[in-house]
């Protein structure tokens, strides 16, 4: 089976956020970048799927996102393109038609995405994608079976699984739960050095989102002990009702 | 092999500034430093699911799936060539990667360093190509773990006392090996261990004990392992005795010359002590985040602890340490990884001021946690039980005192007073005898200044050459006076050593921030030249008291409070008097 995964290069969880000047981005001086988590559900599943055919990485962006894609390939993929852009646009549909435009120059079964990005979390990549290329779409998929040109999904959903079938080709969206990522072993992270990443020049779509402005979360005020025993409950509970207004 | 160029501190005791060994301060290549980065990623990846320092440390070992996921990722054969399936990590990026580990887990990055840095290194400088053949490739793999074999019962720093024997028999093409080894790290886990032994060589005709340094593997009969050390800290790392009886090792086992095994133990530990110096840092600096989430967060008096001035002088101190001490410590593995550079004394400079200041640091890092700092359930006593014993391992910071005071004395008095000679055989006692400086400078133009910093260093700079200038004219007086007889005056060589330790750390500095600030900028720097110049400040004050010192001492009533006591055998003296 030959695969895709488009993948996002995103700032790492721990990283102390701080808002550019002009209030339009972050700034991206000591960022350290790794690949979107979710998405590595997704390559680790496209690795399991591939059965001697070609896990392609795909991934849209300036050239540090190349250390994103080396992260994918160290993990055992077999190809990369890279889609070059200055950044990523605001506008997921932006970043799709770029995508799609790259993989109908492939011929794959299965495409991969994560459920989402943890940068800026629009959460719509597999279903613009599905719906751009013509074919069917799953989201948040946490178990996944593949076979003669079908595909079982298990999707999550509040407080419970659904399973859903389709055909492939198809796109599908990965959730943590769908496997265990591998590590990188220091033999694929040095065998990845000699992939050479393709690089494309494709424009984006047109942007029809435009960022206003980043601002700070509000500062979270200082929590209140009440006390330690039975004694404080009625207390804690008018507090709840009255001051903190959410009972 | 090319020739080597002399040690820069070495050179710097005959008042020489080779600035270009420190100038500009090196850098990885971009290719290399993606690698160290990638596989530092995956280190952290593979930590936070795997490596549980609490519970390593409470049981007393790493579970063996664990040690297995490391092997398998390929954290065995870092800095073995990729000739012999490694993957061929320099000094800097191996440090860097012991550095990484020990932010974990200094237990483990024990058990990686032991086998890399110096189990199996005296086979990746020293070995044949048989050899290197025969063992790397399953070394790299962690299918055979390296441990190295030189500390004995009888023979701690006096390294060259070591009694283990080997009895060479021509018939045969075996060494018959006897001898117990001590405190061996990886002992318990090791299939594969560099041996020093004594065997018996023609010399001038004279029969005369040479150390020599073997391949055994725990295939051969007679090798066998004492049961785990019960250690402070480090506890999840293993440490064994091991013994040898009556081993029959061949001669194609030998690694390096017969008779040369003193200088292939000395050049392992050189490489050794900067690995170990890293490894310091990285546990000092994840311990030294924690302490920043706590001070940041606990208030008295209403007010958070990182307010309190008492508090900020603690983390200004320990983030100026850190600073300055891995500019020492990643310029020397830039030294190492020019490989025509003497580095002997430097690498011994990193470990003695990377190991004594993680120890205060990691101290303080305690003090500021409080009450809490004290008890178990926190991470700060483990990091102040695994920290101790890196003053101790891989040379004594005493010892390695006396190597880089008596190195560089040396050097100063083969020129003048030809008394060198003398200085010769304590130094054969625990470190390498290598070429001399003034030999190599005396055709060249030889300066005391160096180039021009950015002027927001010209003072440090300044500083640095004034009293470099004063560490000579101090040798110069120290050897007319004392003459041979300076290797008995440990007090002041232990000061000369602290002075040029801090002249190591002031060149690094500066030309650590010099190099960055002409790669991005001095307004993008100014925290770091803020650092530079606090640590220049602190050491050249320490420099001329060390200095001033070496005249002005009480040393001669302390030689004789601690005669008398050692006598007394107890502290003899009362507040009141009883009959």
């Amino acid at each position: 089976m030959n695969i895709a995964v488009c993948i996002k290069q995103v700032p790492d969880t721990e990283t102390k956020v701080k808002i550019s000047d002009d209030k339009k981005s972050i700034a991206e001086g000591d960022i350290n970048f790794i690949l979107n988590p979710y998405d590595e559900f997704g390559v680790e599943e496209a690795l399991k799927l591939a059965d001697g055919g070609e896990v392609t990485i795909i991934s849209l962006g300036p050239d540090r996102v190349t250390s994103a894609i080396r992260s994918a390939l160290a993990m055992g993929a077999h190809k990369a393109i890279h889609i070059k852009s200055d950044a990523v646009p605001a506008d997921p549909g932006a970043t799709a038609d770029a995508l799609v435009a790259v993989l109908k120059e492939g011929n794959y079964d299965l495409i991969f995405t994560g459920k989402q990005a943890i940068d800026d979390d629009h959460t719509q990549m597999a279903s613009l994608l599905g719906e751009k290329l013509g074919i069917p779409a799953v989201n948040v998929v946490v178990k996944l079976e593949v076979s003669g040109g079908k595909v079982r999904a298990e999707r999550e959903i509040e407080g419970a699984h659904e399973v859903v079938e389709c055909p492939t080709p198809c796109v599908i969206s990965a959730q943590r739960g769908l496997n265990e990522p591998r590590y990188a072993s220091l033999k694929g992270i040095m065998a990845a050095k000699k992939i050479q990443i393709e690089a494309k020049d494709v424009n984006p779509g047109p942007n029809q989102l435009q960022i206003v402005e980043y601002n700070y979360p509000p500062q979270k005020s200082a929590g209140k002990i009440v006390g330690d025993s039975a004694d404080a409950v009625p207390e804690l509970i008018r507090l709840l009702n009255e001051e903190a207004k959410v009972i | 092999m090319a020739p080597v160029k002399p040690s820069f501190s070495k050179a710097l005791f005959s008042g020489v500034i080779m600035e270009d060994l420190v100038f500009p301060y090196p850098k990885m290549e971009k290719e290399e430093a993606e690698n160290v980065k990638m596989m530092i990623d995956t280190f952290n990846k593979f930590a936070e699911d795997n490596i549980d320092a609490v519970k390593f440390d409470e049981e007393a070992k790493i579970p063996e799936d664990v040690i297995n996921g490391l092997k398998e990722l390929g954290f065995f054969g870092l800095n073995t060539p990729d000739k012999y399936d490694g993957f061929g990590l320099g000094s800097t990026g191996f440090t860097k990667m012991l550095s990484a580990v020990s932010e974990h887990d200094g237990s483990t990055s024990l058990m990686l360093g032991a086998h890399q840095s110096i189990g199996i290194k005296a086979l990746n400088l020293f070995g044949s190509e048989e050899q290197k053949k025969k063992y790397l490739p399953r070394l790299v793999t962690g299918e055979l773990v390296g441990a190295f074999c030189l500390t004995e019962p009888g023979a701690g720093s006096d390294a060259a006392g070591i009694k283990t024997k080997a009895v060479r028999d021509e018939k045969s093409g075996y060494y018959v090996l006897n001898g117990t080894k001590l405190w061996i790290t990886n002992g318990g886990i090791a299939d594969f261990f560099t041996v020093f032994a004594k065997e018996d060589l023609e010399i001038k005709g004279e029969i005369q004990e040479k150390i020599t340094a073997f391949i055994v593997t725990t295939d051969m009969p007679g090798v066998s392992k004492g049961k785990e050390e019960k250690k402070m800290g480090i506890r999840g790392s293993s440490t064994t005795e091991v013994y040898f009886e009556d081993v029959k090792v061949p001669f194609e086992n030998i690694v390096g010359e017969r008779g040369k095994g003193f200088k292939v133990a000395m050049e392992v530990l050189n490489s050794g002590r900067l690995g170990l110096a890293g490894g310091t840092i990285g546990a000092f600096k994840e311990i030294f985040k924690t302490t920043l989430d706590h001070i940041n967060q606990r208030k008295q008096f209403k007010k958070t602890l990182a307010e309190f001035e008492v508090i900020k002088q603690k983390v200004a101190q320990i983030t100026i340490d850190i600073y300055a001490a891995e500019s020492m410590i990643y310029l020397t593995t830039g030294l190492v990884d020019r490989g025509d550079v003497d580095y002997s004394i430097e690498s011994a400079m990193c470990k003695i001021r990377a190991t004594d200041i993680a120890w205060e640091g990691i101290n303080e890092c305690l003090q500021m946690a409080g009450g809490i700092g004290f008890m178990k359930e926190y991470p700060y006593e483990r990091n102040v039980r695994d920290a101790r014993i890196n003053k101790i391992f891989e040379g004594t910071n005493e010892i390695l005192r006396m190597f880089i005071a008596l190195s560089g004395l040396q050097e100063r008095g083969e020129y003048l007073k030809k008394i060198g000679k003398a200085l010769r055989d304590p130094i054969k006692g625990f470190g390498l005898l290598t070429d001399f400086a003034a030999d190599w400078v005396k055709d060249r133009i030889i300066t005391g200044r160096i180039r021009d910093v950015h002027p927001s260093l010209m003072n440090a700079k300044k500083d640095f050459e004034n009293w470099a200038k004063n560490l000579r004219f101090t040798v110069e007086r120290l050897l007319m006076e004392h003459s041979k007889e300076i290797i008995y005056r440990e007090m002041i060589s232990y000061r000369i050593a602290d002075a040029a330790i801090d002249l190591f750390g002031m060149i690094a500095t500066i030309s650590r921030v010099d190099t960055r600030i002409r790669d991005i900028g001095a307004d993008k720097c100014d925290k770091e030249i803020k650092i530079c110049n606090a640590f220049c400040e602190q050491a050249w004050r320490r420099v001329r008291r060390n200095l001033l010192m070496v005249d002005k001492n009480n040393d001669d009533y302390l030689r004789e409070i601690a005669d008398f006591i050692s006598e007394e055998k107890q502290y003899p003296f009362n507040t009141e008097q009883f009959f």
